[in-house]
C-alpha cells in the first residue's frame, strides 16, 4: 500500500520522462494526473491509518538481498505518515503551480515526480539501507532539478554546494548505521531491531553525532547551513517548496526516527547541547532573516530559524514536545511552500525580489492583491498568529520543551516575536506603500498560480482551527518514542508537560 | 463740452461699447458729473473676442455692466498721469496697470490707440483691445 | 530671421530664445498654439472618448446639485437629496437643446438619454431607486459634494464669490431664506437663534453647490459637442480640442453665477443675478485652482502626517487635484475620485473600452485606465484655460511686439512652475506608455 506512494510517482516520472515529443502542456496534465493520485492515495492512507495505534502500519516485506541485510520493508506510524501526506501534497502544488514554458518539460516534470517518490520512500522505509538508498536516490533530481531549471547564473554553484553538503551528509548516515549494525552485532538493518544499549557511551556518542552531523546538514542546523539559502534561492519556486517544505523534513525525520530512536540513552546527554543549538540557529536564522533585501532569501532564512525549534523539540523529548515537533515539519512544510510559491509569483510577475524595490502590490487593481493577501496569512502562520497551523505546532514545540530546557525555550519564543519583525519588514515593503507608477504595470495574476496558495491557506487556517485533526495522527506515536527516554531521563525527577496537561491547564478553570 | 457717451456715439467706431453701456444700464452713471477716466475699446476690440463672448454677455446686463466697470476709473487721468500712478483701482474693484514708455501706452495687456480725449465729464482713452480683469 | 523648420513655427522664433525652464518643450508647445498635453491622435481619442464619458454623470450632478441647492437646502436629515425631482431632470440646459441661451450643444436640452437608461437599470438591473442608490448602483455624486467642499473649504482663489458669503448683505439674504424655511419650526428657528453661524455656514455650502452646478450645467455640453464633433471627424488635433475649450470659455465667460432657493414655492434670492457675479471668475478659476490643483489629502491614497509636515502648511500649496493625483490607489481607495471613474466606466464609448481592453489588464483594470485618461483629459483642460487666461490678460501669440512675447512667455512659465514638484504627472503624460 505504501509502495503505490513511491512507485506511483516513478512510474509517472518514467512515463513522463519518455513520453515521445508530447507538448508541454500534456506531459504536465500526465504528471499532474500521477500526482494527484498520490494525493488521493495519501488521503486514503490517512483514512485507513489507526491513530491509536503507536507501531508501524501498512507494513510491507519483501526480502531482497538477504546477505548484506537490505530488504525493501515498508511501514508508516504517526511521525512518517503526516510528512508522506505532505510530500505528497507538495509534488501536487509543485507540479500544479507551473505552467512550465521552458525546455525539456518531460524531463522537468519527471524529475519533480522521482524526487517525490524518493522522499516518499525515505519517508516509508524501515530499513536502514533502504532508507539509505531513497535517501540518496531523490539528491540527483534535486541537483538536475536546481542545477537545469535554476534562477540565475550561480545555479550551478549553488547546485554544486547543495550536492557536496547533502553527498557528505549521506556518507556520514552510511557510516553511523553501518558502525551501529557491525558494533552492536545485530547484523540486521531492519528498523528497531538495533540495540545500543550495549555500546559504550563513547562509541554510541561517536555515532550519534556522525549522525547528528549528518542529518544537520540536511535540516539545516547552524553552522551547517551555508548551502540553504543558495540552493533555495537558485531554484525554481516549485522546486524551492520541495526543498524547504519536504526534504528539509527528511532531516528532522530522520533526527526523531534515528537520533532519538536508536540512542535514547544517550540522546539525555546530548540535549542540553541541541537543544541549546536549536536556540541558536533559530536566532541565527531569524537575524538574518531581518538583515536580508531578497525576500526569497528572507524565506529561506526564516526556513533554517523554524527548523530550529524541531530541534528544540526533539532535545527535550517530552511527549508534548515530539509531539510539538512533528506538527512543526507540517506545518512549516506548509507555510513555506505557501511562502515560496508566493514569493515566486510576486518573482515572475514584478521581476524582482529586492525589498528595495517592491512596493504597493496590495493595490487592488494595478498590484497583486489576492497574491499579497495571501502573503500576508502566510508571514501571519510563520509569526505563529493564533488561529493559524504556525501557532499551535510553535505552542506546543515551546510549552513542551520550557520544563526540560527553559533559558532555550526563551530564546525560542524571543525568535517567534523575530519572525514577526522580519514578515513585518517583508510585508511592509512589498504589499503596503505606493505603487511605482512607472513600473506597476505587472501582468494579471492567473488562476493556475492562484489556486496553489489558495489550497495551502485552506489548509493552514482549518489547521489551525482545527489542530486536532493535524495532531491526531501523531499523538500516540510520539508518546511512545518518549517511553524509552523517559526511563532514561527519570533523574529529571519532574512531570513531563503531557499534551492532556496542557489542555487541563488551558481549561477556564 | 460733450459728455463721454455724447463723445463716443459721436465717434462712430464704438457701436459695440455703446450698445453694451446701454444694455448694461451704465447711461446714466456716463451721464453723471463724474468725472470719470474711460478706456474705451473700439468695435475692432470687441470682435477679437471669441464669438459668443458678447451674445452672452448681453443676455446677462449685471455681468456685462460689471466688464464695462472695469474700464473706468473715477476721476480724470491723463496719459501723463497714469504714467506716474502705474496702477488704478477701477470701479469694477480690480486693479488696472498702465504702462508708459518710449512712447508707447498700454492699458494692461491692450495698446491706446488715441489717448487724453477730453470730455465734458471725464476723459477717454481708446482702447484696442477689451481688458479684463484677473 | 532665421528660418523655420517645423510648420506651426513656435512664436519665441527668431524673436525670444528658447527658454531655460525645466518643461521648455511644454512651453514651446503652448507657445505655438498647443496644448500642455502632446498632441497625437492617441491621445486626442482618449481625451475626447473620457469628456464623454465623463458629461454623462455630470449632467446628472449639475442638476442634483442645483437640486440640492434651490430644493433640499438645509434640510437637517438629507436622506433623500440625491433623488433630484422629475422637474430637475427635465430642466432644460441653458446650453443645449433648442430653448437654449447659447446653444452649444446640438443635443436634447434635457437629461442625456444615457445617464436614464442608467439610472432605470444601473448594472444590477431594474429595480427600485432607493434600492439602486443603498446598492450604490447609481451616479456617485459624493465626488460632486468632494468638488463643493474643496471650492468651500480653499476660498481665495480669485473672484468675489467668496468674499460675498462673509457680507452683510449675504448674511441677511441667506437670514431670510433659513428663516423662511424653517417657518413652523420653533426648534429650529431657536436653533438658528442661539447659534447664528451654523445654519449661515449650511447655507454657504449651498451657495457652493449652486456655484458648481452653474459651474458644469456649461461643461457637460460643451464635452458632449467635442465628443460630437470628433464622431463626425471635425475635431482632428488635440490643440483643435483645446481651442474648442478656449472658445467655449470665452462665450459663455459672462454666465451668472447665482442662488436662488425655492421655499414653498417662493423664490429667495440668496445670491442675486445682479451681484454680476460671472461663471469665469467666480465659478470657472475657483473650480480649477480647487478641484484641479489642491483639494484635500484623501486618505487611502498615501498616508499624511501633519505634524511631520507632510501636508503644506499654506492651503495654497496643497498639490492633491487630478493633475498630482497618484490615479494607481485612486482608482481604487474608495475615496470620492474612485466614485468619479466608476461613473465614468458605465458611460465609456465602445472605442475606448475597446482601447482599454487592448492595455495593461485590459478590463480589470479599466478603472486606473480611464482615471489616467481622465488626467490626460483634465491637463488638455487646463491647458484650454492657461490659453484662455493668455487671451483674456496678455497677448496673441502671433504678437510681433517682444516685450509682449516675453510677457507671454514668463506667464506660461510661471503656470508650469506648479507642475515642477515631483507629485506632477506633466512629465508622465508626455509619455503614452503611462496608462
Amino acid at each position: 500500500m505504501l509502495s503505490v506512494l513511491i512507485w506511483l510517482p516513478v512510474v509517472g516520472a518514467l512515463l513522463v520522462g519518455l513520453w515521445p515529443g508530447a507538448c508541454a502542456a500534456r506531459l504536465r496534465s500526465i504528471a499532474l494526473a500521477f500526482a494527484t493520485a498520490g494525493v488521493l492515495w495519501s488521503a486514503w492512507l490517512l483514512r485507513q491509518f489507526d491513530p491509536t495505534q503507536p507501531g508501524m502500519q501498512f507494513v510491507e516485506f519483501i526480502p531482497w538481498i538477504a546477505p548484506v541485510g537490505l530488504h525493501y520493508s515498508l511501514g508508516a506510524d504517526g511521525l512518517s505518515l503526516p510528512l508522506m501526506a505532505l510530500n505528497s501534497l507538495l509534488i501536487w502544488i509543485a507540479i500544479y503551480s507551473n505552467a512550465y514554458s521552458g525546455e525539456r518539460p518531460g524531463l522537468y516534470y519527471g524529475l519533480l515526480l522521482l524526487a517525490g517518490g524518493g522522499m516518499a520512500g525515505a519517508f516509508a522505509a524501515q530499513n536502514l539501507l533502504l532508507f539509505f538508498l531513497f535517501y540518496e536516490l531523490e539528491l540527483l533530481p534535486f541537483y538536475l532539478l536546481i542545477f537545469l531549471w535554476g534562477c540565475s547564473d550561480k545555479r550551478g554553484y549553488a547546485a554544486m554546494k547543495f550536492l557536496i553538503y547533502t553527498a557528505v551528509s549521506g556518507f556520514l548516515i552510511l557510516g553511523a548505521f553501518l558502525g551501529l549494525v557491525l558494533l552492536d552485532g545485530s547484523s540486521s538493518f531492519a528498523y528497531g531491531e538495533q540495540s545500543t544499549a550495549a555500546l559504550p557511551l563513547i562509541t554510541q556518542l561517536i555515532l550519534l553525532t556522525m549522525l547528528l552531523i549528518g542529518f544537520g546538514i540536511k535540516i539545516p542546523l547552524v553552522p551547517l547551513h551555508t548551502w540553504l539559502p543558495d540552493a533555495y534561492c537558485e531554484a525554481s519556486p516549485p522546486v524551492a517548496i520541495l526543498l524547504g517544505g519536504v526534504l528539509a523534513k527528511l532531516g528532522a525525520y530522520g533526527l526523531l526516527r534515528f537520533g532519538l530512536g536508536l540512542f535514547p540513552e544517550t540522546w539525555a546527554l546530548v540535549a542540553p547541547g541541541l537543544a541549546t543549538i536549536g536556540a541558536v540557529t533559530a536566532v541565527y536564522g531569524a537575524l538574518s532573516a531581518i538583515a536580508q533585501r531578497d525576500i526569497k532569501r528572507m524565506v529561506a532564512y526564516s526556513s533554517i530559524g523554524h527548523m530550529g525549534y524541531i530541534l528544540l523539540a526533539a532535545a527535550a523529548a517530552t511527549p508534548l514536545s515530539l509531539l510539538g515537533a512533528m506538527l512543526q515539519m507540517v506545518s512549516h512544510g506548509l507555510i513555506l511552500a505557501i511562502l515560496f510559491h508566493l514569493v515566486g509569483v510576486v518573482e515572475a510577475k514584478v521581476g524582482t525580489r529586492d525589498l528595495d524595490v517592491l512596493n504597493g502590490l496590495m493595490n487592488p487593481i494595478r498590484g497583486l492583491p489576492m497574491v499579497s493577501a495571501l502573503l500576508v496569512l502566510g508571514g501571519m502562520a510563520s509569526a505563529g498568529i493564533p488561529g493559524l497551523v504556525g501557532f499551535v505546532a510553535e505552542f506546543l514545540v515551546l510549552q513542551g520543551s520550557f520544563a526540560a530546557f527553559p533559558v532555550q525555550t526563551i530564546l525560542c519564543v524571543v525568535c517567534s516575536g523575530l519572525t514577526a519583525v522580519y514578515f513585518v519588514i517583508l510585508l511592509n515593503r512589498t504589499c503596503f506603500g505606493r505603487l511605482d507608477n512607472a513600473t506597476a504595470y505587472y501582468p494579471p495574476v492567473r488562476w493556475i498560480e492562484r489556486t496553489p496558495a489558495l489550497i495551502l491557506a485552506g489548509i493552514i487556517l482549518v489547521l489551525g482551527i482545527q489542530p486536532d485533526w493535524l495532531s491526531r495522527w501523531s499523538e500516540a506515536t510520539a508518546q511512545a518514542m518518549v517511553t524509552p527516554i523517559q526511563s532514561a531521563a527519570s533523574q529529571l525527577k519532574k512531570p513531563l508537560p503531557s499534551l492532556r496537561a496542557a489542555a487541563t491547564s488551558f481549561s477556564p478553570n | 463740452m460733450p459728455d463721454i457717451v455724447d463723445i463716443a456715439v459721436g465717434a462712430g467706431a464704438f457701436k459695440t461699447l455703446v450698445t453694451a453701456v446701454q444694455v448694461a444700464g451704465l447711461v446714466d452713471t456716463l451721464k453723471s458729473p463724474g468725472p470719470f477716466t474711460v478706456f474705451a475699446p473700439n468695435d475692432d476690440a470687441f470682435a477679437k473676442l471669441p464669438p459668443g463672448t458678447i451674445p452672452t454677455l448681453v443676455q446677462n446686463p449685471p455681468q456685462l455692466a460689471r466688464i464695462l466697470c472695469f474700464h473706468v476709473v473715477p476721476g480724470r487721468y491723463t496719459q501723463a498721469d497714469l504714467a506716474k500712478v502705474g496702477s488704478l483701482d477701477s470701479v469694477e474693484g480690480a486693479p488696472i496697470p498702465f504702462y508708459c514708455e518710449d512712447g508707447v501706452f498700454e492699458v494692461k495687456n491692450a495698446t491706446v490707440l488715441a489717448a487724453d480725449i477730453e470730455a465734458d465729464n471725464g476723459i477717454i482713452h481708446v482702447l484696442d483691445r477689451v481688458i479684463l480683469m484677473g | 530671421m532665421t528660418t523655420a523648420t517645423t510648420t506651426a513655427a513656435p512664436s519665441y522664433r527668431g524673436v525670444l530664445p528658447p527658454s531655460q525652464h525645466e518643461f521648455a518643450e511644454v512651453i514651446h508647445r503652448l507657445e505655438a498654439g498647443g496644448a500642455m498635453l502632446p498632441d497625437s491622435p492617441e491621445n486626442l481619442m482618449q481625451i475626447i472618448g473620457i469628456y464623454k464619458a465623463y458629461a454623462v454623470p455630470m449632467d446628472f450632478y449639475w442638476r442634483d446639485l442645483l437640486y440640492m441647492a434651490e430644493q433640499v437646502f438645509l434640510e437637517p436629515l438629507p436622506f433623500f437629496k440625491y433623488f433630484p425631482t422629475q422637474e430637475y431632470l427635465d430642466r432644460h440646459n441653458h446650453y443645449a437643446g433648442d430653448t437654449a441661451d447659447l446653444r452649444i450643444w446640438r443635443g436634447p436640452a434635457t437629461a442625456h438619454p444615457e445617464l436614464l437608461a442608467f439610472m432605470a437599470k444601473g448594472e444590477t438591473g431594474k429595480m427600485p431607486k432607493l434600492l439602486h442608490h443603498l446598492w450604490h448602483d447609481r451616479i456617485n455624486m459624493e465626488f460632486a459634494e468632494e468638488c463643493m467642499r474643496a471650492m468651500l473649504w480653499h476660498q481665495g482663489m480669485g473672484g468675489r464669490f467668496n468674499d460675498y458669503l462673509d457680507s452683510d448683505e449675504y448674511r441677511e439674504n441667506a437670514n431670510r431664506a433659513i428663516r423662511a424655511y424653517f417657518k413652523g419650526n420653533p426648534a429650529m428657528l431657536a436653533l438658528h437663534k442661539l447659534f447664528p453661524e451654523m445654519f449661515l455656514e449650511q447655507c454657504r455650502q449651498a451657495s457652493y453647490l449652486a456655484n458648481l452646478g452653474l459651474f458644469w450645467e456649461v461643461m457637460a455640453p460643451v464635452f458632449f459637442e467635442m465628443s460630437d464633433l470628433f464622431d463626425e471627424g471635425n475635431l482632428r488635433t488635440v490643440p483643435e480640442a483645446m481651442n474648442f475649450l478656449v472658445n467655449g470659455i470665452f462665450a459663455i465667460a459672462g454666465r451668472p453665477i447665482y442662488h436662488h432657493v425655492y421655499i414653498r414655492g417662493e423664490c429667495y434670492e440668496v445670491i442675486p443675478k445682479s451681484k454680476g457675479f460671472t461663471w469665469l471668475y467666480e465659478a470657472a478659476l475657483p473650480y480649477v485652482e480647487a478641484v484641479f490643483y489642491r483639494t484635500s489629502p484623501f486618505r487611502g491614497t498615501k498616508s499624511y502626517n501633519a505634524q511631520a509636515r507632510q501636508v503644506p502648511e499654506d492651503q495654497k500649496d496643497f498639490h492633491y487635484g487630478i493633475l498630482y493625483a497618484d490615479v494607481f490607489p485612486v482608482g481604487t481607495a474608495g475615496i470620492p475620485p474612485t466614485l468619479l471613474m466608476q461613473d465614468m466606466y458605465h458611460f465609456l464609448p465602445p472605442y475606448l473600452v475597446e482601447y482599454y481592453s487592448r492595455h495593461c489588464k485590459g478590463k480589470d483594470d479599466m478603472l486606473i485606465q480611464l482615471g489616467i485618461t481622465f488626467q490626460r483629459s483634465m491637463y488638455c483642460v487646463t491647458s484650454a484655460v492657461i490659453q484662455a487666461l493668455r487671451t483674456a490678460l496678455l497677448y496673441p501669440l502671433d504678437d510681433p511686439n517682444p516685450r509682449h512675447l516675453q510677457a507671454n512667455r514668463a506667464f506660461f512659465e510661471m503656470q508650469l512652475d506648479r507642475f515642477k514638484r515631483p507629485e506632477a504627472r506633466l512629465r508622465n503624460i508626455q509619455n503614452q506608455d503611462y496608462r
